[in-house]
Parts: structure tokens; C-alpha cells; sequence
């Protein structure tokens, strides 16, 4: 009988889960992804933690618990750093023993740990590791981790020249769904979404902050869309060019993107942010800052467990509302 | 150029003790109070832990005494510290301050960093100098921490509750006003006979409890309202895993050598949490499991919303090992009544627990 690898639907799937997907399949896994995000999901995770944890650790936690009767082994990485001197949050790194401390019950974790500092051959070494779990053929895991390495690579081109969020990338990957680019006539708002995919991109955290705007037609500009040049690698999408050194490996979203935004001079920034996220807490007043030097209007959402849907929608449109009526002005007055 | 830097608990002194011999010209901002607390919070964005809102409000402070130059660490890794000064730069700058942060690297650099710094700072003074200085702040604070030591000992045993904190804030004045070794030796000599003759409670046997968490919360005693004290006036004697003193000394001086203080704590903690996660989280997890049969309890303070010292706490409950944790949140909501509320059930908790175990 095949492995079954469950993969919690929350934090790094957002980022990284072709390339998981992709090498776990070579190697003859079976993958069980948990489901969509819903309140019920979240009010058990949050249950397990302690309070002031961060709302995507408690989605990820309620991940987890779904999980735990579905799989055999539970596919949980850490991302240490990416690039040098570039680490990512402290969360990030707890994640499997936290998971093993707080979830009775749940199936043996698969860890890795990508930590650009120590070296390739560390990287070599965790990946063999983990392809041991399903296969002793070194050779067969190091073919699946360098198709693992392309599928990620494409995922990355996909979003960049297609200008699709990762979600639409993820199903087009996998001939889930056939989508069309649908081109929004010129003269539309262009609001910049700053956020980290697993709040952007959970439409029940962000509660379905993207399908609205795109509904209200307004073209949305996401994270990963935004990019500099196109062929630049994986963890340099967007440049830190005028605000600070990157110093979480996941902030790249928030501060990079926001100030991709800001040069580029779209209508409005609508940062979303996650409440008790601690890089956030410090990176989204930043970009804040930077929009409001360059006029461009912003707003902040923090969103947590219990945040009502109205609130959210109200605020939305009154933002949109108040753009409107200013470039109404200002065409005006030409 | 005028020099300030932030407070963190009695620290202020070990480094007035090194900049005075070199002639630097500096301001000690206000010791934190309520008005420190309320301008950080006015100013820092809402989310951030206390440390940050301190230090920010402990830098506005000084730059209204007419401070230009601050003094600040940082470091890389996955805590929120290393990056304070990129912000906190950024919100002074805003507020029409224009000030230079001064930066060393502790994770990187370590002690030859902060020598750097000192020697930056006092217009390029000879080594000898700065050498000599930074070893008088350094007995200083060794100084200062064996104060503290001796006073939450003490503070346990005293007859009428309140006689060792006077004692000890003067000791702490007079370890301040100290000008050179001699008279440094003789203020600990003279408060560490006052503190240890003072009338004591025959037979009492006091629980011990072990004070472990973030760095800041644990050595600021405005930041964690005087948990210690409190402790104390409990009839507890209360150790901490960190005192800033020995914290130098071998963090930077001896790791460096390749000798790590931490071994142990790190050990204990591998089979719940297998990796350094950044702040002092990992070595909270490993505390716990290496104080279980040392100490009767442990109180664990952590700034709200801390990323390390969060995930700790939702490991600590699954250990084998069995200590009563009491987790303390430090933000700027202090009331401190609630605070001494939960000391009292505690210590009442375990005491009732220490007496079942023993009549059993």
C-alpha cells in the first residue's frame, strides 16, 4: 500500500506546495491535501494553542487536527533561511514539535529543514533523509528532487507572467481547473494587495478579500505577481529597493511588494495582516509609512479568529469609494 | 554628538561606569514610568511587543534631553530585536528627531563589536582605555547582579516584610555612585553584611521558584512589575536562568571560545523542541525540563504576542517532566494587583501540592 502524505493547507502550501507535491509524487506518495479553511477548522485550532498565538498558526493547527486521522505521515518542513542572513519567523520554525505537542494523535511528521547558511550539502542531506521515508534509491530521490526543483521554478514563471495568484497557479499546475486571463479594461482601479499568502489567499481568512475586489471591478496586483524582472531567481521577485535590507524571509511579501506598489504608483495598498503576527506587526507600519510619503492611499486590515465579515466588506467599499471620488476630482480639475 | 541608549533594568549603570572614564558626553533617559509608557504606545505601531514600545519611548525621552546619538543592538535571526532600530529610526524620524542609531551586531559580532562601539563613540580613545572601562562596567554589573541575588534570597526570610528592599535600592546607589574598585568592593561589602544581619523567620522553608523567559521582561523590573519582589514579599526565593552579568561573560566572551552555557538547557529541550526557533524560547523549553525536582515552580514571563516565547509556552504543557508553569504576559496594560493575585494562588497552589506530596 502507497504512503499517504497529508499536507496541511495553510502557512508554506502556499509557497512551496507544487514543488512538495511534485517531489513526493515522483517518489510514489500518495498526497491528501486538508480542506478548504472554514470557522469550524479555526475555532478547533485555536482551541489547542495558546491565545496570543498568531491566527495562521491556529488555522495551520486546525490543519493538522483534520488531518490527523486521513494520512500516515505529515509532511511539515521549516524553512529556516533562504537567502543569507535572512531568516524566516520564529513560528515558522516550531512548527513540527508544536504540532506534535499539541495535536494528540497525530501521524508521524516528516521534517525537513532548509537552512541556506549551512551549506548545499546540508540541503542534500535533509532531502535524502526525506526521500528515504519512500524509496532507498538515491538516485530516484535526487531525479525527483531536481523535478521538484523545476515544477517550483514554473509555478514561480506562471504567476509572474500570467499575473495569476498563486491559488489559480497551484490549479493550473495541476489541470484542476482551465482558467482564462481575463484582461480588465485599462481605465479600472489598480489597488496593491500587501499580505503573506496564507492570509491573502485563504478565502476564509481573508474573507474573500481578492473574489470582492475583482468583483467590484478593480484589477488586483498580489505579491507575487510583482516583479522586477521576470527571470530574476525564486527569493528575489521583488527587490527591496528603497525601504530596508529583507530580514524575514516571509516579509518579502509585505515590504517588497509595498514598495514595488509605491514605484509603480498604483491607486490604492490595502495591507492585510494577520493579528499577533510579529514580523507584520513591525513591516506592515513600513510600508504604511512609505505609502502615505508617496500619497497613496492605504489601508491597514488585521484580521483574526473573530472577525466579522460586515466589518470587513464596509471598509472595503468605503475605501474603494474614497479612491474613486479623488481620481474623479482630479480628473476634474484637468 | 550626544549619546543615549535605552534601558534594560540596572544596565544603565554598567555602561555610565564605561563611558564616564572615557570622557563621552551622554544622557541616561528617565527611568521607564508611566509617561515613558504612554508616549511609546502613542507612537509605536499597535501589534508590537513591549520591549520595543520601552526602548522607543525610553529614546524620545532622551531626545528631548537633547540626545542625537543612540546606542542600540541588534542582530539576525527570526526575532523581532534584531530589526527594532530600523523602525524605531523610522518613527523618530517622522516625529521631526533627526537622530543616528549606533549599531552593533550581538549575534554576530559579539564582543569585539561592542568594543568597536566603544571606541566609535569615544572618538577613537586608545584600547587600554576602552579595555579598562569596559571591564570596570563589567564588575559593575557583576556587582549589581549579586545584589539582586542576595536580595531575592533574602527578600524570603525577612522578619518585617519590607526592610531588604530599602537595602537594596541603596545598595544600588551606592554601587552607581561608586568611582573605582575600592570603593565598589567596599559599597558590596557593606550592603551584602546589611542585607544578610537583618532579622530573619526561624524554620521557614521557603518554595523556590525559577524566574525564566525573554530576555528584556526578565531583567526590566518596570516591564514585568517587580515579579520578583512580589515573589519575595510571598516568602519565596525566586533564581532566574539569566542574570546580564554572567549572560556577558560567557555568552560573549566565552562562546566565542567555543564554550556554550547553554549545552545543557539545549539538551534537555531536544526531545520537545529540536531547534533553536530564535529569542530565548528554546532555552525556556529546555529550563523547565531540567528544573523539574530543583525548583517547586517557574514563572514564565513574556512580552504579549512574542513569536519564541509563544510557541515555548504551547510546548511546555506536553513534557514529561511535571513543573507548575505560571506564564506571565508583560504589556502595557500593567495592573498589578491581578499580577500579585495570580502570584498568591500560585505559590498557594504549589505549596498545597508540596504539603500532599509530603503527608502521602
Amino acid at each position: 500500500m502507497t504512503c499517504r502524505v497529508g499536507i496541511p493547507r495553510a502557512l508554506l502550501y502556499y509557497k512551496y506546495f507544487p514543488m512538495w507535491r511534485a517531489f513526493l509524487e515522483k517518489l510514489g506518495a500518495d498526497i491528501v491535501v486538508s480542506e478548504n479553511t472554514n470557522q469550524r477548522l479555526i475555532s478547533q485550532g485555536a482551541a489547542l494553542v495558546v491565545s496570543d498565538t498568531c491566527l495562521p498558526v491556529k488555522v495551520f493547527i486546525g490543519h493538522v487536527l483534520s488531518l490527523s486521522d486521513k494520512c500516515d505521515k505529515l509532511l511539515i518542513p521549516v524553512v529556516r533561511s533562504t537567502a543569507e542572513k535572512v531568516y524566516n519567523c520564529s513560528r515558522f520554525l516550531a512548527l513540527p514539535d508544536l504540532a506534535k505537542a499539541v495535536v494528540p494523535g497525530a501521524p508521524p511528521i516528516l521534517e525537513i529543514e532548509f537552512d541556506y547558511s549551512r551549506g548545499k550539502l546540508y540541503l542534500y542531506r535533509q532531502i535524502y533523509a526525506l526521500g528515504r521515508n519512500f524509496t532507498a534509491n538515491p538516485f530516484k530521490i535526487k531525479k525527483a528532487a531536481e523535478y521538484a526543483w523545476e515544477t517550483h521554478k514554473r509555478y514561480h514563471e506562471i504567476t509572474v507572467q500570467q499575473q495569476m495568484t498563486r491559488i489559480e497557479a497551484i490549479d493550473l499546475l495541476h489541470g484542476d481547473k482551465s482558467f482564462e486571463i481575463k484582461k480588465e479594461p485599462k481605465d479600472t482601479l489598480t489597488i496593491g494587495i500587501a499580505g503573506h499568502p496564507y492570509v491573502l489567499h485563504d478565502e476564509q481568512v481573508s474573507h474573500n478579500l481578492i473574489k470582492r475586489l475583482r468583483a467590484a471591478g478593480v484589477s488586483i496586483l498580489t505579491p507575487e505577481m510583482a516583479t522586477e524582472n521576470p527571470d530574476s531567481n525564486d527569493n528575489g521577485h521583488t527587490q527591496f529597493a528603497g525601504l530596508a535590507k529583507n530580514y524575514w524571509e516571509s516579509e518579502e511579501d509585505v515590504v517588497g511588494a509595498g514598495d514595488y506598489y509605491t514605484r509603480i504608483k498604483v491607486d490604492g495598498i490595502i495591507g492585510i495582516m494577520a493579528f499577533a503576527c510579529g514580523p507584520d506587526s513591525m513591516m506592515m507600519n513600513l510600508v504604511q509609512r512609505q505609502a502615505r510619503s508617496a500619497n497613496i492611499p492605504f489601508m491597514s486590515l488585521t484580521v483574526e479568529e473573530h472577525t466579522a465579515e460586515a466589518g470587513v466588506v464596509t471598509r472595503i467599499e468605503a475605501f474603494l469609494d474614497m479612491i474613486h471620488r479623488a481620481k474623479r476630482r482630479k480628473e476634474q480639475c484637468v | 554628538m550626544r549619546i543615549t541608549f535605552p534601558h534594560i533594568g540596572n544596565v544603565y549603570i554598567a555602561v555610565k561606569a564605561m563611558l564616564d572614564p572615557l570622557g563621552v558626553d551622554y544622557v541616561v533617559p528617565p527611568k521607564c514610568n508611566k509617561r515613558t509608557l504612554s508616549l511609546a504606545t502613542k507612537y509605536s505601531p499597535e501589534g508590537v511587543c513591549i520591549p520595543f514600545k520601552l526602548n522607543l519611548g525610553n529614546m524620545i525621552e532622551a531626545v528631548e534631553l537633547g540626545a542625537d546619538h543612540i546606542l542600540n543592538v541588534t542582530g539576525h535571526g527570526t526575532c523581532r530585536m534584531g530589526y527594532y532600530f530600523k523602525v524605531q529610526e523610522q518613527i523618530l524620524r517622522d516625529m521631526g528627531y533627526d537622530v543616528k542609531m549606533m549599531l552593533t551586531g550581538l549575534s554576530e559580532n559579539k564582543l569585539r563589536g561592542f568594543l568597536n562601539l566603544l571606541r566609535t563613540v569615544s572618538n577613537n580613545a586608545p584600547w587600554r582605555k576602552i579595555l579598562s572601562s569596559f571591564a570596570f562596567g563589567i564588575s559593575k554589573m557583576t556587582a549589581l547582579d549579586d545584589m539582586e541575588i542576595l536580595a531575592n534570597n533574602m527578600r524570603a526570610f525577612e522578619k518585617n516584610k519590607g526592610t531588604i528592599t530599602p537595602i537594596y535600592r541603596k545598595s544600588i546607589q551606592a554601587i552607581d555612585d561608586a568611582a573605582d574598585y575600592r570603593s565598589l568592593k567596599r559599597a558590596v561589602k557593606e550592603y551584602g553584611e546589611k542585607m544578610s544581619s537583618v532579622d530573619v523567620l526561624e524554620g521557614h522553608k521557603p518554595l523556590k521558584i525559577l524566574v525564566v523567559g525573554e530576555i528584556y521582561v526578565v531583567l526590566d523590573p518596570y516591564a514585568n512589575m517587580d515579579v520578583e519582589m512580589e515573589l519575595g514579599k510571598l516568602g519565596v526565593v525566586t533564581n532566574r536562568s539569566l542574570y546580564l552579568s554572567r549572560w556577558i561573560k560567557k555568552g560573549l566572551f566565552f562562546n566565542p571560545l567555543g564554550i556554550d552555557q547553554w549545552r545543557d538547557v539545549h539538551k534537555a529541550a531536544m526531545p520537545y523542541l529540536k531547534r533553536d526557533i530564535g529569542g530565548d524560547g528554546w532555552e525556556t523549553v529546555g529550563e523547565k525540563v531540567i528544573s523539574t525536582g530543583r525548583y517547586d515552580g517557574m514563572v514564565h514571563l513574556a512580552p504579549f504576542t512574542c513569536m519564541p516565547e509563544g510557541s515555548a509556552q504551547c510546548i511546555m504543557p506536553s513534557t514529561k517532566e511535571d513543573l507548575p508553569v505560571l506564564a506571565i504576559y508583560c504589556d502595557e496594560q500593567t495592573s498589578k494587583a491581578g499580577m500579585i493575585t495570580r502570584l498568591e494562588a500560585f505559590t498557594d497552589m504549589i505549596s498545597m501540592k508540596k504539603a500532599a506530596v509530603l503527608s502521602r
